[in-house]
């Protein structure tokens, strides 16, 4: 039995929010070094084409100019996922967003002023802008560093998998449904644009770097391998990030050329992008097509998937081509299923490349087969959430490829959001005629909720420390992205020490001080560095208590911990922490009361097959959406949205709905708004303006249930929530206007164009039918 | 990009600083919100802003009435348009337009004459008060003015009839008719977004029935349809002398295909022509339903 708790699950505001709002945080756009020059970057002005010579002579001469450099000055390895991605373009460009030349310089408007004045000579060539033109055997090889492991010279990277037999379960399948869904651009836009600032030392020869990034570690060793350092000559400290949403995830190459111009001038440098920069040459959600064919029996159980995904990577490879992981676990794993069977294909074209984004392809894979389970309960003329809840995944199932719910709230949250909305009645009712019509729409998710391990380890250190005054500080491996992990953390700490909030310090910041994390990535931060605080409380607590029994002369360690004491359980005796802090310190042992621990969860690595537990535990959700469709504009106002989420446990309401509003906006944009247009390789939309973000006004009610399942891997037994509550969002607001229209919705976003031609095309075919 | 700035605070100083730059590269910053997008797109070497919030006079940025109708000063900000209880209860259609610009933040320093002399084919109040056959006040640097009505004030993209010694100085609309009992009025925009959306296609529309319900005046404008906000002249004609309530199907649709006579839309990257069309057809037809 868990004790009483105080803390955790009450609504305590972000430690940060007051500093925030006030505009006392420190962004990376604030940091000014002496002697500091600002950097910028010369782009390609041609997707695809031979640079025949730069010369920046001109650009040389002008009065503020301090470097220039381009990719015959730089001594660097190629980054990226696959080490295929020149940070300096030699030769040729391949993107819009390739980096030709960088500038150090005095002023801002110095720098911007060189890059006008570089020279830069192209031969144009015709680009590649279709995976289907990329795979064709006469097409060019659009990456020489692509690894050529592969039977077609512009394939990426691939994944393939698969359980059960999928011929059998063909032939048990009274209905099977084929479609192919076309996905989207969409882009992070995260309201402070990338930045850096880099300080080379000479002397020493230490690099320093404040930097965005959300895994600082894992950035060190690429950063290290870029410019040939060792990593530990080299020190990150995260300045407050403004936004991070899996965009900071890949080192791009802004930030070994900063670094590049602060080694090359020894004088301190900064690189922010502009808005515009921002949305050409930062990350973007995988564009894909996904081929989708599903089968059911004719009770209404599914009996097998089979999935083909063609992925344009874009020119070069970074942590977005290794998607397939999270959508194939989709696949493979979400509603019970007996056969599965996944191909995937990363194909390099000279578009602009993918990244990681919250959901990590997750969104694309549910879209696709929420979409396709709405079929098939048309099919077999079966109620959509019947169907649904037939199917839904079980507390003790272990799914065919090897995750193991040891705690499973599917069920529930289907039940709730399908109560809550009432769901039943609204779709039963949905004969309707004129300009407005209605429509409801379901969809339900699995994300990883305790970590996934695809790297060595995914553990967090943390370091744990009361001072003689009785206030404590958690260095903790993990990072705030402005989701609120430092809050949560002090909340732990304040939990389990009896100190009160305003004395927990948490210093997360710096590669030189904290321990080993993974980074902030598949909502496991709270899951992660929660785990591992709990662990160093624990080992902290062995101390404290010795000393505490000595104190109150006794000789049992039953103690309670709170207002900042010692209270001993069995006399009510107690003792003040700071006073035990003191004793230990000034008096024998003379030891100092911290603690370290290094958290490794009970994941394990997947087989080569990618079978294996990948989590420590798993996060499932369940949205229904109601709609308004204007049949006259073709706009969708999406009207109410009923999230139900297996949370394991809520530590902090205020910040869970913090999670689940800002997910469902951003999903609702990823349905209905947000697309990044390409045409050529170059991009159409690279601003607000035309770049839809939805804004405060678009936001509909939204109706949170958490479904709290207590997952004993867990703190408290939660799970991860950061992801989960945008990847449903899309599919059940695409099966909602399809309910609404009568139509079919095979692409994301659901523009108003779309819709009119979505209505134009079924009344064209009614029209054929009579 | 660096420029001059001169900030005059009474008309005269204005006028005279209009004399003084006319051989020179200047241009008027009223609230700015297009003026600065545009510098930013295209720098100009060499500039003078002579900026017009500054001018105190209530003639260019109050708002009066009279029995002639309302006379609102070029300077007169959207969220004033917003806030005027005048304008809400008789000029629905501006109202709407106003408060369906940008956000609460750019209505404060938006101003009707900027929307005007910007020239846009999608500027919501210019949209509106065409539909309303404002009345545009020119004030040269002679001191004179010259009136010209809203449908002559637009001279294509972006254009205007304004002559470099000129500023915009008022717009005035003309009272409903006095035996008007109702007034059906609005402006219908559409676009993605609740806020911050530039109109993919819109329509504004203001029309006046008398005690049994006859249309006697109607004013029906369309934005993002053409090179310039455009007056559906022989649409408008079409409403006459009909009941408002009994307005056939039939009708509608024609009303609706003389309003999309005036329509030749350009495909961008916010809509298709082909999507206009069809939708201002659709928008047309619904001010009957
Ligand atoms: C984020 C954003 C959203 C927007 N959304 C909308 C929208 O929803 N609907 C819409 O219609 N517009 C929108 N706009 C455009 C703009 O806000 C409006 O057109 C506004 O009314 C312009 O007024 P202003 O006072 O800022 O004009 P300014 O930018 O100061 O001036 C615009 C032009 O008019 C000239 N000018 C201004 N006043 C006079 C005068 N009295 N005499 C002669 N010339 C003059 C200037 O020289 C300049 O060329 C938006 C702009 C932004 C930045």
């Amino acid at each position: 039995m868990i004790k009483k708790l105080k803390i955790i699950g009450t609504p305590v505001p972000k430690h940060d929010a007051a500093i925030r709002v006030s505009g006392r945080a420190i962004y990376g756009h604030d940091i000014v070094l002496p002697g500091m020059l600002h950097g910028a970057i010369l782009r390609t002005e041609h997707p695809s084409a031979i640079i025949e010579f730069i010369d920046v002579s001109e650009a040389k001469k002008l009065s503020g100019v301090i470097c220039i450099i381009t990719a015959d000055d730089a001594d660097v390895n190629n980054i990226g996922y696959k080490r295929d991605h020149p940070i300096l373009k030699k030769g040729e460009a391949n993107c819009t967003r390739d980096e030709i030349a960088a500038v150090a310089a005095e002023t801002k408007e110095i720098a911007r002023k060189a890059l006008n004045l570089i020279k830069v000579k192209y031969k144009i060539r015709k680009g590649i802008y279709e995976t289907s033109e990329a795979l064709k055997e006469s097409a060019p090889q659009i990456n020489k560093f692509s690894s050529g492991k592969f039977e077609n010279k512009n394939i990426a990277e691939k994944f393939h998998y698969e359980h059960g037999n999928i011929e059998e379960e063909k032939k048990k399948s009274a209905h099977i449904i084929s479609r192919k869904f076309t996905l989207p651009r969409m882009t992070h836009a995260c309201m402070a644009s990338s930045n850096i600032t880099a300080s080379f030392n000479n002397i020493d020869k230490k690099l320093l770097l404040y930097s965005s990034t959300q895994v600082p570690f894992l950035y060190q060793r690429d950063m290290a391998h870029a410019l040939k350092m060792n990593p530990s000559d080299i020190r990150v400290i995260q300045p407050v990030i403004g936004g991070g949403f899996g965009s900071k995830l890949d080192m791009h190459p802004f930030e070994p050329i900063c670094a590049l111009l602060s080694i090359k001038t020894g004088r301190p440098v900064q690189l922010i992008y502009s808005r515009e920069e921002e949305f050409i040459a930062s990350p973007i959600r995988q564009p894909m097509e996904i081929e989708l064919t599903a089968g059911v029996d004719k009770k209404g159980n599914f009996t097998f998937r089979e999935i083909n995904i063609v992925k344009d990577n874009g020119a070069y490879t970074s942590w977005g081509a290794t998607t397939p992981f999270v959508i194939m676990q989709a696949f493979s794993s979400l509603y019970k299923i007996k056969a599965c069977r996944f191909n995937s294909t990363a194909v390099y074209t000279n578009n602009v490349f993918a990244g990681s984004f919250r959901g990590y392809g997750n969104p694309q894979a549910t879209f696709a087969l929420e979409r396709v389970i709405d079929l098939l309960a048309d099919e077999l003329g079966m109620d959509k959430a019947e169907i649904r809840l037939l199917n839904a995944n079980e507390k003790g199932e272990a799914t065919g490829q090897g995750l193991h719910y040891e705690t499973c709230g599917h069920k529930e949250c289907l039940e709730t959001v399908i109560k809550k909305s009432n769901y039943k009645q609204h779709a039963a009712h949905n004969r309707q005629s004129g300009r407005f019509l209605h429509g409801t729409g379901l969809a339900s998710m699995l994300h990883v909720g305790g970590g996934a391990k695809i790297y060595r380890s995914d553990g967090c250190g943390t370091i744990l420390k009361i001072d003689p005054y009785g206030y404590c500080t958690i260095i903790t491996g993990s990072n705030e992205i402005g989701q609120g992990s430092e809050t949560v953390l002090a909340m732990i700490a304040s939990e389990e020490l009896g100190i009160e909030l305003k004395k927990i310090k948490v210093i997360n910041t710096d590669t030189d001080i904290k321990p080993w994390d993974v980074g902030v990535h598949a909502s496991r931060t709270s899951f992660v560095a929660g785990n591992s605080l709990l662990g160093a409380i624990k080992i902290l607590k062995v101390k404290l208590n010795k000393k505490a029994a000595e104190l109150l002369k006794t000789n049992h360690s039953n103690f309670d911990y709170s207002d900042n004491k010692i209270i001993s359980l069995k006399s009510n005796d107690s003792i003040a922490l700071d006073k035990v802090v003191r004793e230990m310190h000034f008096s024998e042992p003379n030891e100092l009361a911290i603690a370290d621990y290094f958290y490794e969860p009970s994941s394990k690595f997947q087989d080569k097959n990618f079978k294996g537990n990948v989590s420590g535990t798993y996060a499932f959700a369940s949205q229904a959406v109601e709609v308004e469709v204007d049949t006259y504009t073709g706009n969708v106002r999406v009207l109410n949205v009923y999230v139900a989420q297996d949370v394991g446990r809520v530590l902090n309401p205020l910040l869970l709905d913090g999670q689940i509003e800002g997910g469902v906006v951003q999903g609702i944009g990823y349905a209905l708004t947000e697309e990044l247009l390409m045409k050529e390789g170059k991009i159409l939309n690279p601003n607000f303006h035309n770049y839809k973000m939805l804004t405060a006004a678009d936001v509909p009610d939204i109706h949170f249930f958490p479904v709290e399942t207590i997952d004993k891997e867990g703190p408290y037994g939660a799970k991860g929530v950061g992801e989960a509550s945008l990847i449903p969002t899309a599919a059940a607001i695409a099966n909602a206007v399809c309910n609404a229209l009568d139509v079919e919705i095979l692409e994301l976003p659901i523009t108003p164009e779309k819709v009119l031609a979505a209505i134009a095309g079924k009344k064209k075919l009614k029209t054929e039918k009579i | 990009m660096n420029f001059e700035i001169i900030n005059p605070g009474t008309t005269k100083e204005l006028l005279a600083a209009v004399k003084k730059f006319q051989k020179e590269n200047f241009r008027f910053g009223a609230g700015c919100t297009d003026f600065l997008m545009e510098l930013k797109k295209n720098p100009s070497e060499g500039l003078t802003v002579i900026n017009l919030s500054q001018v105190k006079d209530a003639q260019f940025n109050g708002l009066k009435k009279s029995v002639k109708g309302l006379r609102m000063g070029a300077m007169l900000t959207a969220h004033k348009i917003v806030m005027n209880e005048e304008i809400k209860n008789k000029y629905p259609v501006l109202h709407n337009a106003a408060e369906s610009l940008a956000s609460t933040q750019i209505r404060q320093v938006a101003t009707v004459g900027g929307n005007m002399c910007t020239a846009s084919p999608s500027g919501d109040i210019a949209c509106a008060l065409a539909s309303l056959q404002a009345d545009c006040e020119l004030l040269s640097t002679t001191g004179k003015i010259r009136n010209v009505n809203i449908n002559s004030f637009f001279a294509g993209l972006r254009k205007t009839v304004l002559k470099k010694n000129e500023i915009l100085y008022g717009i005035s609309i003309p009272a409903n008719i006095k035996s008007t009992k109702n007034i059906f009025s609005n402006f219908i925009k559409v676009g993605t977004r609740r806020s911050m959306e530039c109109s993919v296609v819109s329509l504004a529309y203001h029309i006046q029935t008398d005690s049994n319900g006859i249309i006697i005046k109607a004013g029906a404008a369309i934005g993002a349809s053409a090179p310039t906000i455009r007056f559906a002249a022989t649409a408008c004609d079409f409403l006459i002398g009909k009941k408002f309530k009994n307005i056939t199907q039939k009708e509608k649709e024609e009303f609706a295909e003389k309003v999309l006579s005036y329509a030749s839309p350009i495909t961008d990257i916010r809509a298709t022509a082909g999507y206009r069309k069809e939708v201002l057809f659709n928008i047309s037809k619904s001010i009957f339903e």
